[in-house]
């Protein structure tokens, strides 16, 4: 199991990359700072899975990031308490200092 | 294919073809908004302005159940998994994701995974489905 680079509390940027055929990370959270709030257990990326490389695919440790809805849409009406989660792989990540 | 069946197929793909078609009829450039607008995962919908819908509930029909099953058998036997059956539907193109029923395009990926593994070929998976419309059309 490699150790999960991300800590919970840590702020991360969800990473704006080229999803030519196919993606489970939404857009609506790609260039967007949430917090990581879980870890899940490591395994396959989709990005290999989905070739059906369930053996010899890239296992990655996933996260839970919780957004501020505020943060996701612009002309948000509700709550500015209000979040939402959601899961990425470690590769989608990057750090956001402060 | 009868000369009627070909005039009504025929009519209905020509109603599918974009409104703007010679914008969309293999243009030599394209500019990097449309490349965007283009590349855009199918499923990756979340977020998109859209007018709302109509809530109505149904039930499962029998071949939407059959073809639950036998998607999951095929997993368990290890052809493929969900997420491969994601991405074959995304595959699908726009035209056929959204103009299949939702288990349409489970069926329509099965049965590519299933010709690009070789476990079927093509024009038996053809024949197949031509037999049963013969027989279904006979009713």
């Amino acid at each position: 199991m490699a150790t999960p680079k991300f800590q919970v509390g840590d702020k991360v940027r969800i990473k704006d990359r080229t999803t030519l055929f196919h993606t489970r990370t939404q857009k609506y959270i790609r260039k967007r700072v949430g917090t990581v709030v879980e870890h899940r257990p490591e395994w396959v990326i989709p990005e290999d899975e989905a070739w059906d490389r369930m053996e010899t695919g890239r296992k990655e440790p996933f996260y839970v990031i919780r957004f501020k809805q505020t943060d996701l849409w612009p002309d948000y009406t509700g709550f500015a308490q209000d979040t939402l989660e959601s899961e990425a792989s470690e590769s989608w990540l990057e750090s956001v200092k402060g | 294919m009868s000369k009627i069946r070909y005039e009504s197929v025929m009519t209905a793909d020509r109603n599918l073809n974009p409104t703007e078609h010679e914008e969309y009829d293999s243009p030599y450039t394209i500019p990097n908004d449309r490349y965007a607008a283009l590349t855009t995962v199918l499923h990756d919908v979340g977020g998109e302005p859209d007018f709302p819908q109509a809530l109505y509930t149904k039930s499962e029909e029998e071949w939407e159940m059959n073809t639950y099953v036998t998607c999951e058998c095929l997993g368990w036997r290890g052809a493929w998994n969900s997420e491969m059956r994601r991405r074959l539907e995304n595959d699908l193109g726009k035209t056929q994701y959204y103009g299949f029923p939702y288990y349409g395009r489970w069926i329509t990926g099965a049965a590519r995974v299933l010709v690009d593994k070789g476990l079927i070929t093509t024009d038996e998976l053809g024949d197949k489905i031509d037999e049963i419309r013969a027989r279904l059309e006979k009713k």
